[in-house]
Formats: structure tokens, sequence, C-alpha cells
């Protein structure tokens, strides 16, 4: 399908740009465990009664939805110098394909600086990941995608704002708060090896229809906000 | 209803018709002010 | 015409209200279980009064983007406006409720955090048209905000059924809930037209403002383009 490879050029011509110069990957890197340090402090560090299994979850999706937004602004904030933007969206491809393109090089990004990040919470906290790894993977996958596609869609809305880097943050977490409200509870859960439960199961459900749902409507309604 | 309760009720009757009133108010005041910016615009309009 | 309707909309919504407040006060029996529980009659009310504005926000930018007729991003941006200050009645007396029912202000349930999380959105929506100058760009961009924003209005009605927890489940019995009573549960409709008469009347008096306030806009550019 050509709506798919247009896609994916733009993807690819995202990350082989951001690879050059590793500034996102790196800035939301060190973002994050800054972030985690900077928690540790909110409680007695010398307590070690502290149970991490009551808010690892919430801990870890905060830092990743705070670090996420700086690659994410970065999205369509770099095509503005040389009229990139103009080009991009004056080119025969549908909206939607740039759009989609655009998602997919965040996604990756954002999963990638998750993986390493989850790998620094899970030394510094002390929680065992690997017991509901499977679960834990798709949890992730899932929230991040929901992430991406919210953060990408108000990222190309607010690029030609004054208050750019004011307006994202404003407009994207309220939007993100029924995914990420479903990645803290079913994380937290499994971050401390217990199994997700039948009750929970409707997070997950809830997590699927917020990602498919959004994506439509993101892919369908982009061109409003890019072409007008 | 015991008084107490009775104060809450109240007071629930009351925030609810007075964030109404506030907001029916600052949209009175909005008017005010778009009307006099509407007759000063009009006046830098027809002195040309 | 527009003056006639807005009076005549304040005239229905204030004898409704009298009428279901000498009802909800001085008729109905005291529950003995849930207490202080006429605040309900004016919170759920102004709930679906505030969804019922978002749905129409969202019809009417759908319709912007389908026309690019400027008239249905003013009724969008209006109406999301009256909506949001009846969303801020629900909270405050949801707030004030909970304090009686169960001593505390707040609690970080679905139910309140979704209604909480609807307010923010659509104030975001706001926040956003005040950041914009260009019209054309303003509508298209809230638009899209609005678009997206209503999808999750209907998570927040849903979340109700969802999650029973702190808040207390559903007992209109439209809504798979056993229903409270005969009698009961009118008052709450008879409230929601109310509430609805006088959105409607802060509906056309914002609109009105809005017309002026793009007369202000083009006079200004004819005063500046000699």
């Amino acid at each position: 399908m050509i709506f798919l490879r247009q896609a994916f050029t733009i993807a690819a011509k995202d990350l082989r740009s951001e690879l050059r110069t590793k500034e996102a990957l790196n800035a939301s890197l060190a973002f994050s465990v800054v972030i985690f340090l900077l928690f540790s402090f909110a409680f007695d560090p010398g307590n070690l009664n502290i149970d991490i299994n009551e808010f690892s979850g919430g801990l870890l999706w905060l830092a990743f939805a705070f670090a996420g937004a700086l690659a994410l602004n970065r999205s369509f904030a770099r095509e503005l110098q040389n009229d990139c933007l103009d080009a991009l969206v004056a080119s025969p491809m549908p909206p939607g394909a740039l759009f989609l393109g655009k998602s997919l090089a965040n996604f990756a990004l954002i999963f990638a600086v998750e993986a390493v990040a989850l790998a620094v919470f899970a030394v510094m906290y002390d929680v065992h990941i690997l017991s509901q790894f499977g679960w834990l993977m798709l949890v992730t996958l899932l929230t991040t995608w929901a992430i991406t596609v919210i953060g990408t869609a108000f990222s190309a809305l607010t690029v030609n704002l004054r208050l750019r880097e004011l307006m994202l943050p404003i407009l994207t977490y309220p939007f993100l708060i029924p995914p990420l409200m479903a990645a803290i509870l079913l994380t937290t859960d499994l971050l401390a090896g217990k199994p997700i439960s039948g009750d929970n199961m409707i997070w997950v459900r809830v997590l699927v229809a917020f990602d498919v749902i959004f994506s439509l409507l993101a892919v369908v309604f982009i061109d409003i906000v890019l072409v007008g | 209803m015991s008084p107490r309760e009775f104060q809450f009720v109240f007071g629930g009757f009351l925030t609810a018709w007075l964030i109404l009133v506030i907001y029916a108010v600052s949209l009175g005041l909005r008017e005010r002010r778009l009307r006099k910016e509407l007759d000063r615009v009009r006046q830098m309009v027809e002195k040309r | 015409m527009r003056e006639k309707v807005m009076y005549t909309l304040a005239v229905i919504g204030m004898a409704l209200l009298t009428w279901n407040l000498y009802k909800i006060l001085f008729v109905l029996p005291q529950e003995a279980n849930v207490a202080a529980y006429q605040i309900v009659y004016f919170h759920v009310p102004a709930a679906f009064t505030a969804f019922t504005g978002f749905i129409v926000a969202l019809a009417a930018s759908a319709l912007y983007i389908a026309t690019s007729d400027l008239q249905y991003d003013a009724y969008a941006a209006g109406v999301t406006e009256v909506a949001l200050a009846f969303a801020s009645v629900n909270l405050a007396t949801g707030m004030i409720w909970a304090r009686f029912a169960w001593g505390i202000w707040w609690a970080w349930d679905a139910r309140l955090t979704s209604m909480l999380t609807c307010w923010l959105m659509y104030a975001g929506y706001l926040i956003l048209r005040r950041a914009i100058e260009e019209p054309t760009q303003r509508a298209r961009l809230s638009a899209f905000v609005s678009i997206l924003g209503c999808v999750n209005v209907a998570f927040v009605y849903k979340a109700i059924e969802w999650f029973r927890t702190q808040h207390p489940s559903p007992v209109l019995s439209i809504r798979q809930g056993g229903g409270m009573g005969s009698g009961m549960e009118a008052p709450i409709y008879w409230n929601w037209l109310a509430m609805l008469c006088f959105a409607g009347v802060l509906v056309i008096v914002r609109m009105r403002q809005e017309a002026v306030s793009r007369e202000i806009d083009s006079l200004r550019r004819m005063a500046h383009a000699y």
C-alpha cells in the first residue's frame, strides 16, 4: 500500500535524522533518570520500609510521559526551519501518511528511551521486571502508542503557535489521562509480580480501545490541522 | 432534615447557582467591554 | 427575535426551577441512608447539561469542517464555554456532597478523575482559542480538539458504569440502575430541562458577543487598512 510506504519513508527520514545526532534520545533518557532521582527525594531516602510496589507504576509512567513530551515537541518543530513543513504538506503525500510516519518514528524513539529507563528504574528501585515481562511489554507498547499518537497530533497542532512549548503539555496531558491511568494501574500490579486479574482486564481493553479510536481519529482528521 | 444536613444542601445549591451567576456576570462585563471597543473602533473608521 | 427567544427560555427555566425546588425540598421524603441527597438534583443535571453542550459543540465543529462557515465555529466556542461552566457546577456540587457524605473533598476514583479530565480538556480548548489570533486557523485547530475531546466525554460517561468505587453507582432507571423510587427520579430530568433553558440563554448571550467581537475585528482591519 502506497500510504504505508509513504508513512515508512517519513518514519525512516525522521529516525535517520534523529540517530545522527541522538539529541532527543539523550535528552529524554537523561530527563527520565533525573525524574527517578527527584522522586526518590519525595520519600525519605533512609526509610527502608517504603514499599515501592505501591507507586512503582505511577512513578514509571509519569517519567515516561514527561520524557516523551520532550521528544514529541521536536517532532514537528524541527520541520519549521527552511520551510520543510510547508514542503512536506504540499507534497502529494496525504497528510495522514505524514502523521503516521512521524508517529511511527516518535514511537520508536520513545520506546527506546523507555526500554533503557525501565532497566535503570529496576536497578535504582529494586523492582523485578522480568516476572511478568510479556504483559509488561504489551502494556508498555499500547500506552507508548497512545502517548505517541496524541502527542504527535498535538505537536502538529501547536507547531505554528507562539506558545508552542506551553500549549503542547496543556493540551496533551488531559487527553493522556485515560491511557496513563490504565497503564499505571496495570504496571503497578505487573511490577509487583502479580498477573493481571480479571477485574483489571478492563484496563487492557481501555488501552486497546483508546489506541484504536484515537489512531483512526488522528489519521483521518489530521489534515484539518496540517492543511486546513 | 438535621440542621447540619440542611447547611450542606443549602451550600450545594448556593454553589451551583453562584458559579452560573458569576459566569453570567463575567459575560455581562465582557459585553460591556466589547461594546466600548466597538464604539471606539467605529469612531476610528468614521474619522478616516 | 433572538431577544424574545432568550426571555422565553429564561422564564421557562425559572418556572421549572421554582416548581422543582418546591417539590425537592418539601414534597419528597427524606432518605435515611443517603444523606443530603437533594444535592444530586443539581449535581446530575449539571453533568447532563455539560455533556449535551459538548456534544452540540462537536456537531458545530463538524459542521464548520464541512462548510468552513465561521458561524459554526462561533457556536462551538460559545456552547463549549457554557458547557464548561456547567461542568464546574457538577464538580463543585460533587465536592460539597462528598465533604458532607464521606468527609473528604475529593477522591481519586475513575468517575471524578474522568470528569476532571473532561473539564481540563475543554479548558485547554478555550486556552488554545485565546492563543490563536487568526480566525480561520483558530477555528480549524479548535475543531480538531473538540472532536478528540468529545470522544473522551464518551469515556467519562461509560466510566460511571464500569467502575464502582466511592462514587454512588448509577441509580437512574435509564442506566441499568435500580431506579430511585417513584417520583424521586423525575425532578432530575425536570431540573435538566431547566438547566438546558438557562444554558440556552447563556449561549445566546455569548453568541451575540462573538458577533460583536467579529465586527470589531473587521472594523479594526478596515480602520488600519487605510
